[in-house]
């Protein structure tokens, strides 16, 4: 069996991109994922979506990235809501930053603003905001469910003949003539006229196999949730000081990611501190979080990239290789606008969206790193 | 007895019928049954309704239960109140 195109990983980008090339016509398309869809990232992630970034190509991609979580949230029936991201700031130099990202954000049309602690009280009904000398406020950022997210659009693919293979492992990428042309995996060879790497971390071993190199690192990261409750407030709020965050999710539980020193590529391990640093933070805001229930604690990775922004589209050496990874926490609310500008480059030839054009693995060979200073949580 | 009437999980209120259908759709491991169902992800953590679907599932696809991909357990093992973690010396 010949394949359109393979792609490695059935995370979200893997699983979206194959929806847009489906949308663009092409049909014979074979997904492999190691361990179950969603296993990587998406499934573990904070389920925050935002535009409200400090860099040109990830404001125009997240913008772009909004407007198609709106139209695939109706399309594929999961929630998107827009209930906005809440940044507490408790320092006076802090806020002399924001005040720079927030025009930043207007030169590209994200509207954030500084806001008074009485507003935060608005936005974010029983918050104490002692302490706070103000807040920011993104009001077309949201939240979406990453499970229904995932799902509903595989069971799509696969009613509309998508193979989706797992478990399998992808163990090498077969290139000859500097053409990509299969994946080995531990069953079979599967032959391919593209193939794209959406693996997460994986892709770092997968593609050394044929030769490239990918330079990205796998950071732990540690996340709580709650007991569901009723809706007690819309946006997710981020404690810049701390740079932890929380957000009711869609279900109705409070999940708390909480930064704790880690070393890369190390086994994540669950460390009671971190259930600490997370209570201790969010209970100064909230009285009544001291007596929620914490049902699971879990822990994930961001894949990180030198310049903390994703690889996206093909490899200059080799004809039929594109990449999706290297996402640095952000992988889940980006994927709608990836998956589009890397379909849009299989079949067209360009991502449609220029900036992710700055976004190739050879920027790294080629000394064009991009900067970004606000990572998240 | 109506499998509609039938909870296999109490915390997210997810009957037979739920699992069967979700089998039907092709939800043959219990890592994206979780997910699609929420079973396993209310306060009892998975250990009333992962063993019930687990051999629910067996019967359905004849798999082995390694092929079934029991979900990692997380702590804490039962939902501890966030008051627990608010002092103490545990920096």
């Amino acid at each position: 069996m010949r394949y359109d195109v393979v792609v490695i990983g059935a995370g979200i980008n893997g699983v979206y991109t194959t929806l847009e090339l489906l949308d663009r016509g092409i049909k014979k398309i074979a997904i492999i994922e190691e361990n179950y869809p969603g296993s990587g990232g998406t499934f573990r992630c904070a389920t925050g979506i935002r535009a409200s970034f400090t860099s040109r190509e990830h404001v125009v991609l997240m913008k772009r990235s909004i407007e198609k979580w709106k139209e695939l949230s109706k399309r594929f029936s999961f929630p998107f809501i827009q209930g906005g991201y809440v940044w507490l700031l408790s320092r006076e130099e802090h806020l002399r930053n924001f005040k720079e990202y927030v025009r930043f954000h207007h030169s590209l049309g994200v509207p954030t603003r500084i806001v008074e602690p009485d507003k935060i009280k608005e936005l974010v009904p029983t918050i104490k905001t002692d302490g706070l000398v103000a807040g920011v406020h993104d009001p077309i950022a949201g939240k979406s469910n990453p499970f229904t997210a995932l799902l509903n659009v595989l069971e799509y693919l696969k009613k509309s003949g998508v193979e989706v293979r797992y478990p399998e492992k992808a163990e090498k990428i077969i290139v000859e003539n500097r053409e990509a042309k299969s994946v080995l995996t531990e069953k079979e060879r599967i032959d391919a006229e593209t193939i794209l790497v959406a693996a997460g971390y994986g892709s770092r071993g997968i593609l050394s196999t044929c030769g490239v190199d990918a330079p990205i690192n796998n950071l732990p990261k540690h996340a709580m949730i709650t007991e569901k409750y009723r809706e007690v407030f819309k946006p997710l709020l981020v404690d810049w000081e701390t740079a932890s965050y929380m957000v009711q999710t869609v279900s109705g539980g409070f999940l708390i990611g909480a930064e704790l020193e880690e070393e890369y590529n190390k086994p994540p391990m669950n460390r009671i501190e971190f259930l600490y640093t997370a209570v201790r933070i969010w209970s100064k805001y909230f009285d009544w979080f001291p007596s929620t229930h914490i049902i699971r604690y879990w822990t994930g990775y961001y894949v990180m990239t030198p310049d903390h922004h994703p690889i996206l589209g093909p490899v200059k050496d080799v004809e039929g290789l594109y990449v999706s990874t290297g996402f640095s926490g952000h992988g889940f609310m980006i994927a709608p606008a990836a998956s589009e500008a890397i379909a849009e480059w299989i079949v067209r030839g360009k991502p449609g969206i220029r900036e992710a054009e700055n976004l190739t693995i050879d920027r790294f060979k080629e000394g064009k790193l991009i900067h970004e200073i606000a990572v998240f949580g | 007895m109506d499998p509609r009437k039938i909870i296999i999980c109490r915390c997210e209120e997810v009957t037979l019928a739920d699992v069967l259908e979700a089998i039907e759709k092709g939800y043959t491991d219990l890592e994206s049954l979780k997910r699609y169902l929420r079973i396993g992800m209310g306060p009892c953590q998975g250990t009333h309704c992962i063993p019930i679907v687990l051999r629910i599932l067996r019967r359905a696809t004849g798999k082995n239960p390694e092929e079934l991909m029991l979900p990692t357990s997380r702590p804490p093992l039962h939902p501890v109140q966030a008051k627990y973690f608010m002092g103490g010396d545990k920096d």
